[in-house]
């Protein structure tokens, strides 16, 4: 990146990294008329935790069911694990622990523990006794039918049998959703415990950062199906600032600077906007344009993630 | 040993785990030799990514105030209970100040003359 490029630039949306668990290239899916996800370009590198985030209806679900080859794409193509997924389908879905957002039960009548054993027939590298520990923890009730659970009960179900294989990739679409905050922080636990002992790629999709951004390491951020910015939460952090400063009266802005703020907020002396570029070489575009900068403060990630979604999708 | 860290922090998270493990240290809640928690407890204490953890650990043997023995674990440096992290600590707790103060539109001198008027009158209201 050019240091002209670094305080007027365009948001990144790709990775230095070389080996990546999930890799698409131009995936386009279309509903109709209507398209869910445009070109996508999505980049996880192996061990990487990303969280995939975005508004309802931003193409969350629709990028994973693309990934385990659930649905077709209309375009563009998906690498996950270094595996074809339309041709490899089967095999990109015995190595990864997937839960869905929707739980759609094909075995309704299915009582929770046959569907557990079931479900491990599949899947060569399961693990018996870690599969009861985990349905331990997350209060399973084996004896209860599949078509009768809650979302959240359904939701520990599926958790369980994404884990208890422990694959390689886990494609995880809004996993606490639905669930008490009780067991959202037992699921956490859980997760971090899961890294510890198996290396594993993760990807989370999220509407709520908060909760999960402790464990991630990596942001994608989609709206309308497009991603605007992917990047690891550490360039995130250095990269994105807050920054307050005074302003003389009568003051035009800074001029060199527009294509790169994100958010503003002006009052007749003062000024708090968020941009995206080096700390230093903002402050100097602002101290040439008169301006004193009082603060350049991180953004929280919840702060950063609508200060990313809400930037406009062509600033070139 | 507690360690506690805070998502709203401008810090970030493994930095954090630096600045509490120092503290632990000038504190005397960690003692040379005393061994670390392990990255999994620790990870799993925090909700935190095992890596965030390995990051912070790395980072502080670099600095050489933890030792690293292979399938034992990490333990705090012989070095390290030394002045120096109480100096490296202060350091930090300097720079947290004088940013506050500079968004507050306040100089270091301002800053300076502020602590040293504001620890004198506390002493006073200590001491009956």
């Amino acid at each position: 990146m050019t240091t002209t490029a670094t305080s007027s630039a365009a948001l990144p949306t790709t990775l230095a990294d070389t080996s990546f668990a999930v890799a698409t290239s131009r995936l386009t899916k279309r509903y109709g008329a209507q398209i869910a996800l445009r070109d996508l370009a999505l980049q996880i590198p192996s061990g990487a935790f990303y969280l995939l985030v975005g508004p309802n209806g931003a193409g969350k679900s629709t990028t994973l069911k693309l990934l385990m080859d659930l649905l077709r794409a209309d375009a563009g193509s998906a690498e996950v694990l270094g595996l074809d997924v339309r041709k490899a389908g089967p095999s990109v879905r015995a190595n990864v622990g997937y839960v869905p957002e929707r739980h759609e039960w094909g075995y309704g009548w299915m009582r929770v523990g046959r569907m557990l054993r079931h479900h491990a027939r599949y899947f060569a590298t399961w693990d018996d006794a870690y599969a009861g520990r985990l349905a331990r923890l997350f209060e399973l009730k084996l004896d209860r039918k599949l078509k009768a659970l809650s979302k959240g009960e359904a939701r520990r179900v599926h958790l369980t049998m994404a884990l208890a294989h422990r694959p390689p990739l886990l494609l995880l679409d809004e996993p606490i959703d639905g669930l008490d905050p009780l067991m959202r922080d037992e699921t956490l636990g859980l997760l971090a415990e899961h890294l510890s002992s198996t290396p594993t790629t993760v990807l989370l999709s999220t509407h709520h950062v908060q909760e999960v951004e402790r464990l991630a390491d990596h942001i994608g951020v989609l709206r309308t199906g497009e991603l605007r910015a992917q990047m690891t939460l550490a360039e995130l952090r250095a990269g994105l600032r807050r920054y307050r400063a005074e302003v003389p009266d009568g003051w035009k802005g800074v001029p060199m600077l527009n294509g790169a703020v994100l958010r503003s907020a002006t009052s007749p002396r003062e000024i708090e906007w968020t941009v995206w570029g080096l700390e230093q070489e903002v402050t100097r575009r602002f101290a040439d344009a008169g301006a004193t900068v009082r603060e350049a403060a991180p953004l929280s990630l919840h702060e950063a993630t609508l200060a990313l979604l809400n930037s406009k999708g062509d600033r070139s | 040993m507690l360690i506690a860290i805070d998502p709203h922090d401008p810090r970030s998270l493994y930095v954090q785990i630096i600045d509490e493990i120092r503290r632990a240290i000038v504190l005397g809640h960690l003692r040379p030799d005393d061994a670390l928690p392990s990255v999994r407890q620790l990870a799993v204490e925090l909700r935190i990514n095992p890596n965030t953890v390995s990051q912070a650990y790395r980072e502080l043997e670099r600095q050489g105030v933890v030792l690293v023995r292979r399938g034992q674990g990490t333990f705090v440096s012989g070095a390290a209970a030394n002045g120096a992290e109480r100096s490296t600590l202060a350091s930090a707790v300097a720079a947290r100040a004088l940013r506050d103060a500079r968004r507050n539109g306040l100089t270091a001198d301002d800053l300076i003359d502020a602590i040293r008027t504001t620890a004198t009158n506390g002493r006073r209201e200590d001491t009956p």
